[in-house]
């Protein structure tokens, strides 16, 4: 069988260049957490078993799961990526350009493993996928139809890097859709880049394989009035962390996170947000919002850290989690960090069971149980669906929806 | 068909303390009886009890629609049996719609937004309000409307009203009692109305009065009990003694 090490170790052979072997001898310099590191407290570290993902060396026979086609009939264009490698891509509308970087440096200039030192999840990455998948919006274009990215993973380590850059005065649409990665390892790193008056409506949608292990990273940069709304839905996995960061950079740019999750089985989803404010009068609105049933649990972790001279800055985050069943559990962790006094800041978290008394309201007219826990349920993430961009929203509703269900019928709670 | 509803020597405890003590009422499918008493006396225990409300305890008793008893069904199978409780605050319920909420209790999908619309125009309330969650963003007199459009899709065999008539303005109090009564006629509910005042039986007029005092039925009659505590109140009705 082969292993991690060997499987890596002829990815780097392979393809030496792009800072991919100075990337793989900082991985190994950091490490992989440990338990007693704060910030990965909550996973069950002992189950990743690194040794047993084989790195995929090309680009494994997965092909799109019908999920996956219905998402892909709402779009513009259609991006195939199966382990991290970019299928051949179809006629692009004007404005719009698909590229491969295979320098190793984020939209930042600097290298992936400066920009990621210390994160040995992200060095990786920067160590082992293929290479950068960039999606460029011309400056002043606007895209008619979204663009779906179509994140294929196979059943060994997978790792796909993605760079969206939208351009001054562009606006876009587009999905990140995952699947696959059965017993696998799928470890994205991805990249928006919205510059001046442009606007990015993101959606990273996972729905991984349920025994499948995501350690995603994403980190938009906004500049100047640029606006950067981007939705996180976790479905999938059997560990699914999902970091997303926002660096506010220009004055008036503007972040919108809306991220949702529903646990089942034994799943963890493990969110965690960083809102920097680095300019004047800078926006971020965070939603989180979160339900777990039978044995899973979440974990919510946000911080809003605000630079001096950020003046004028509006932060909110918001996380709340549904209690399914009594051996269910979600911990929620905001954190604010501000340097600069002009400015308004707010978080609040809340944890807690469906009410008892509005589901006898619904039972009383007739309701039964499951159906009065699965209308509640879904009526706890209508907001999260609702700003869903129209030509997504079908499919993505339907797939919760039936999530929900099952999750209604697998609910005990209170009384 | 007629039904009868039949409450037997029921008691009933709300946070550990006894609220009923013994009640019974029997009514059928076509009547209207009016519920009063003073506060405190038991009459929302009642309807709460009745509807499998999570937070009042049955200690014995018996509660039948046509001899099947309700008191160890869950609130979902007593409202299919025929119960209906319109409350005095209707309790909100974000996130849900009320057409999602009628066609999950029952209502036929293909003609429930008609049945709707219908219902809202016959109690004065603007459709559009239905659109919202479960009387979320309605003032009291909306809610109470909204609950007999409510009543009016699902046609129940017994609607109980508690204090429908608090905090209710004249026209909601009317459009509410006008739906109970022409119910009444269309098919055959039975109506409890739950009161304190006697304001709403001016326009619901009851078949027969029961007076409740301290978790009992003290007097049951026709209008003269209306007359009788218009003149003397309550005292004049004893409860008595256990």
């Amino acid at each position: 069988m082969t292993t991690f090490a060997d499987s890596a170790a002829a990815v780097l052979d392979a393809h030496p260049g792009g800072g991919r072997r100075e990337a793989w001898r900082a991985f190994e310099e950091v490490g992989l957490p440990s338990a007693s590191d704060e910030v990965w407290r909550y996973t069950p570290l002992g189950e990743l078993g690194l040794e047993r993902h084989a790195v995929a060396t090309s680009p494994s026979p997965a092909a799109p799961s019908d999920a996956a086609r219905r998402l892909a009939a709402g779009a513009g264009v259609v991006l195939t990526v199966v382990d991290g490698y970019l299928a051949p891509v179809g006629e692009l509308p004007e404005g719009l350009s698909v590229s491969v970087d295979e320098s190793g440096r984020s939209h930042t200039g600097q290298a992936l493993v400066e920009r990621y030192a210390n994160d040995a999840f992200s060095l990786l990455n920067a160590a082992l996928a293929p290479a950068t998948t960039v999606v460029r919006v011309e400056p002043g274009a606007i895209l008619a139809g979204p663009v779906v990215v179509l994140d294929l993973a196979g059943d060994g380590a997978s790792f796909a890097r993605l760079r969206v850059e939208v351009g001054r005065g562009a606006e876009a649409v587009v999905l990140e859709y995952l699947e696959g990665g059965r017993d696998g390892l799928v470890v994205p790193l991805s990249e928006y880049a919205v510059d001046a008056d442009g606007s990015l409506t993101l959606v990273t949608y996972q729905r991984l394989d349920e025994s499948a292990w995501q350690v995603a990273r994403t980190t938009g940069f906004v500049e100047r009035d640029g606006r950067l709304r981007q939705a996180v839905i976790g479905l999938g996995g059997h560990y699914d962390r999902s970091r997303n960061d926002a660096e506010l950079r220009g004055p008036g740019a503007a972040n919108e996170l809306r991220t949702t999750y529903l646990g089942r089985g034994d799943q963890v989803h493990d969110f965690r947000t960083h809102q920097l404010h680095l300019a004047p009068r800078t926006n971020s609105r965070l939603l989180s919002k979160g339900a777990v049933a039978e044995r899973s649990r979440s974990v919510y972790t946000g911080l809003i850290e605000i630079e001096k001279g950020a003046t004028r800055t509006d932060a909110r985050q918001t996380n709340h989690n549904l209690l399914l069943s009594p051996s269910a559990h979600a911990d929620s962790v905001p954190n604010l960090d501000i340097r600069e006094n002009d400015v308004l800041c707010a978080h609040a978290s809340s944890v807690g069971p469906l009410d008892a008394l509005q589901r006898w309201y619904l039972e009383s007219r007739g309701v039964g149980r499951v159906d009065a826990q699965r209308l509640m349920i879904q009526g706890f993430f209508y907001e999260m669906l609702e700003a869903l961009p129209d030509a997504l929203a079908a499919p993505i509703e339907a797939d919760v929806a039936s999530a929900v269900g099952e999750v209604a019928r697998a609910a005990q709670v209170g009384s | 068909m007629t039904s009868t509803l039949s409450i037997q020597g029921l008691r009933v405890a709300v946070g550990g303390r006894e609220v009923l003590k013994g009640f019974d009422l029997t009514m059928s499918t076509g009547e209207v009886h009016a519920l009063m008493g003073p506060n405190g006396s038991g009459k929302s225990t009642l309807a709460h009890a009745l509807t499998g409300h999570p937070g009042y305890r049955v200690l014995e008793g018996s509660v039948t629609i046509d001899g099947r008893e309700l008191l160890g069904l869950s609130a979902t199978e007593r409202a299919r049996a025929g119960l209906f409780l319109a409350l005095q605050q209707p309790l909100e319920v974000p996130g849900v719609r009320p057409l999602d909420m009628l066609v999950a209790a029952g209502a036929d999908p293909a003609t429930v937004g008609a049945r709707v619309r219908e219902e809202a125009e016959r109690v004065g309330l603007r459709p559009e309000l239905l659109e919202r969650f479960v009387n979320v963003d309605l003032s009291g007199g909306e809610r109470k409307r909204a609950e007999m459009v409510q009543l009016g899709v699902l046609r129940p065999r017994f609607c109980l009203l508690d204090e429908v008539d608090s905090g209710l303005d004249v026209d909601a109090l009317s459009s509410v009692a006008r739906r109970l009564s022409s119910a009444v006629g269309e098919w055959e509910c039975g109506v409890l109305a739950i009161t304190h005042f006697r304001r709403l039986l001016v326009e619901l007029v009851p078949t027969t009065i029961h007076v409740v005092r301290d978790g009992r039925v003290v007097a049951t009659g026709g209008p003269e009990i209306a007359e009788r505590l218009e003149r003397e109140g309550y005292d004049g009705f004893r409860a008595p003694r256990a």
